[in-house]
């Protein structure tokens, strides 16, 4: 397909879905048009948020089989600054959506004696940091990468390397603070320790589907020589083990309340297990979990395009899925889907793309100024 | 032509040689290619023509085995055999079964990939394996790259192999004899032993749990029995006013205790059967009667009973045209709150098993009454 046509069809699906958000707002009302807000910019932001930790994961473990591939998730990890604008106008959907900011609410002890955590100011604090954290990680990882393309200067690694263990420690605390913030927070009489642990397992996983789907990609184009099925392999090694990491956490989290059957814990399950959300948990165990691990546990579909590129699909549309799950029924309306949730879709599924191409005329296709790129195109298994 | 040949080895320079080397032995010969280096080399797998290792489908089936016997042992224990109701959960509980399915299938995994692959793949402990006395193995170990042609069971061509080999590029040729027998604790051996401890453990266990079920000489779990907890009609001084026991609290019901409000047998009537007649209903409502009520009505209903000549007492016969003309409600009625010199049954029998003893007491009356008609017209002979 010609380039420009590509571009123009993105940009024409951006405006028709900013237009379906307007008339959301207008027609079905503030609460589904943040509700949708939030949904959309979770599902984006952690698939960049994802790809940033596969880099710096890279950095940190001194990885060399992944250096050829690296651009890859450098070019995804901008999604996360696309979504920095987005996590600052998502403070509006505060008043509309999080019951917390009502004072009525607070009247609940258990809410009220969270208010110390849970209050606009430090809330506002908190998001403005996080973003910020993402800012200084992208700039060190993916912009010090880019720039070493001219420069080859292998003091970057070193840089990298430095800041890959402060990063892992920043980024544990950020994702746990988006999952607590943006999500457990929606309901904030709810208690889950493990709540961050999951979303960080659902956003690794995401950064790797849409890693893998982007190699993959650019692979059949050509654009990645010397890349071969061994590289492959380890993305759908990968993939294979963390959603069966997904499922022990997703399962954990649900056995243990289930268990203890208390009061403050089983009300957000219950929400989201009867109706059409049970069907959906069922969806979620087949999609996320038991069809991804079932193909990938021969050895030649970790690392055969094809049945890799569709269930990285499928896997990049549970994780939808599973925040669809966890942040929709707090509107009590059944599991909504239909135009508005389409117009937002297209919206930031095309922003999103139009952004990475953007992000694909900076730099080569490959960490060509790397030291160890060569060593990491030599790889076999 | 020598049966006692083992294999014939070629000693190459360098693994080129010997990637080399490979195509052109191979169908120029008979016997099993098969090859000895220093370091792995990439591809020679494939340039050899070894079968895919079978031991990922063993691990996958016995991982199977493994879940489904662990799922069947707990639904048997703890679902059939002996139902224990834990923290008011159902008796078949399957978020409670998953861990133990997983921890088990994790272990017949682990056991099938670790002694299969050492005992049934490889057949370790193979002590004698001919390459141990090989004189090449030292330079093998060190810089050198054997190729070898192995005997499959036929004799093989010795002269032919070695002319070939020579050929092909080959600096020294080794014939290396059969290994001898081996000795008594070989692969096989292990896997007897391994298979015997298997089959023992199946019997001790099976012999233990019948011989406790049908012969029990010891009293089960006594210890559970002598443990500080309050028993029912016995003083305690746990609670201030020193009873064991405690009144229902004030306002409460319990389950399957609504308060009985009828006063006399005639306004009885208005109480209906809510059971159906079913046969395990029937069944229950036997087990009642024969329990409670067949000492005076007699196993029959009929008022016939031992107490009736040891006493002199006259139980009502329930079979009679009297009580036969009773409503269910009235008998119900006299089952709560007695009659004459019958005392109430109502702490022995539940609500649900006083109305399957009504159902009871009406099959009786009918079995006692029967009809001409009841014959089926057409006996078989």
């Amino acid at each position: 397909m010609n380039e420009n046509r590509t571009r123009n069809i993105l940009a024409a699906a951006a405006v028709a879905g900013l237009a379906g958000m307007a008339a959301t707002a207008l027609i079905a009302g503030w609460e589904r048009f943040w509700v949708n807000w939030i949904l959309w910019f979770l599902y984006i932001l952690t698939i960049g948020l994802g790809s940033l930790f596969i880099v710096a994961l890279e950095h940190v473990v001194g990885a060399r089989w992944s250096v050829p591939l690296r651009r890859v998730p450098e070019r995804l990890s901008g999604l996360a600054l696309l979504m920095g604008p987005a996590a600052l106008l998502a403070l509006f959907a505060l008043p509309v959506l999080y019951p917390w900011t009502n004072a009525e609410a607070l009247k609940d002890p258990v809410i009220a004696g969270k208010a110390i955590w849970l209050n606009v100011p430090f809330f506002a604090v908190r998001v403005v940091a996080c973003v910020g954290l993402w800012i200084l990680a992208y700039r060190i990882f993916v912009s010090g990468s880019i720039r070493q393309d001219g420069e080859k200067n292998p003091g970057f690694n070193v840089r990298a390397r430095r800041f890959a263990p402060v990063f892992m420690v920043i980024f544990g605390i950020t994702i746990t603070v988006v999952a607590f913030d943006w999500i457990s927070s929606l309901e904030p009489a709810w208690y889950s320790d493990v709540f961050g642990v999951y979303v960080f397992a659902g956003t690794f996983l995401a950064g790797l589907a849409a890693t893998s789907l982007a190699v993959l990609y650019l692979m059949a184009r050509g654009k990645l020589p010397g890349v071969g099925p061994d590289h492959v392999y380890n993305l759908g090694g990968f993939l294979f083990a963390f959603t069966v990491f997904w499922s022990y956490i997703g399962f954990s989290q649900y056995l243990l309340m289930w268990y203890a059957n208390m009061p403050e814990e089983v009300f957000w399950y219950k929400e989201r297990l009867e109706g059409a959300w049970g069907a959906l948990v069922l969806a979620l165990a087949v999609l996320h979990f038991l069809l991804p691990f079932l193909v990938l546990i021969p050895r030649d579909a970790k690392s055969e395009p094809k049945r890799l590129f569709w269930i990285a699909t499928v896997m990049l549309i549970a994780h939808w899925l599973d925040l669809y799950w966890m942040i929709f029924p707090v509107l009590g309306k059944g599991a909504l889907f239909s135009w508005p949730e389409l117009s937002f879709g297209a919206f930031f599924v095309a922003s999103s793309l139009l952004w990475i191409r953007h992000a694909m005329t900076r730099g080569a296709d490959m960490p060509v100024g790397d030291p160890f790129l060569r060593e990491g195109l030599e790889f076999r298994l | 032509m020598n049966s006692r040949t083992f294999s014939v080895l070629g000693l190459f320079d360098n693994a080129q040689l010997l990637m080399n080397a490979i195509p052109a032995v191979k169908g120029r010969v008979t016997g099993r290619l098969e090859a000895y280096t220093p370091y792995p080399i990439h591809g020679i797998e494939e340039a050899l023509g070894l079968r895919k290792s079978p031991i990922g489908g063993m691990v996958f089936i016995m991982g199977l085995i493994g879940a489904i016997s662990a799922l069947a042992l707990e639904l048997w224990t703890s679902g059939i055999d002996y139902p224990l109701v834990t923290a008011g959960k159902p008796v078949f509980s399957w978020e409670a079964f998953i861990p133990i399915m997983f921890e088990v299938t994790v272990l017949f995994a682990c056991f099938t990939s670790g002694l299969g692959m050492l005992l049934l793949l490889n057949r370790l402990p193979f002590y004698r394996h001919p390459m141990l006395r090989s004189r090449s193995m030292p330079l093998i170990t060190r810089d050198k790259f054997a190729l070898a042609v192995e005997s499959e069971g036929q004799p093989l061509d010795v002269d032919r192999i070695t002319a070939v080999l020579r050929e092909t590029g080959a600096q020294t040729i080794e014939v290396i004899d059969q290994p001898a027998p081996p000795g008594p604790v070989s692969a096989g051996f292990l896997l007897w032993v391994a298979a015997g401890i298997m089959i023992s453990c199946l019997l001790a266990g099976y012999l233990t749990y019948w011989g406790m079920k049908l012969f029990p000489v010891s009293v089960p779990m006594v210890h559970m029995l002598d443990q500080p907890k309050l028993d029912p009609e016995r003083e305690d001084s746990f609670f201030k006013d020193g009873f064991g026991m405690r009144m229902p609290v004030a306002g409460t019901v319990a389950r399957g205790q609504t308060p009985y409000t009828i006063k006399s047998e005639q306004d009885s009537a208005v109480l209906a059967n809510p059971l159906p007649r079913t046969e395990s209903v029937f069944r229950k409502g036997r087990q009642a009667f024969a329990t409670y009520c067949s000492v005076c009505h007699g196993i029959l209903g009929n008022g016939v009973s031992t107490l009736t000549a040891a006493y002199g007492a006259k139980p009502a016969n329930l079979v009679s045209e009297t009580v036969r003309g009773y409503p269910d409600g009235r008998i119900y009625h006299v089952i709560v709150a007695g009659k004459n010199a019958m005392p109430s049954y109502a702490a022995e029998l539940t609500e649900d098993e006083r109305w399957t003893v009504v159902h009871y007491v009406r099959a009786l009356q009918r079995a006692m009454n029967a009809r001409d008609t009841d014959i089926p017209k057409e006996t078989p002979r």
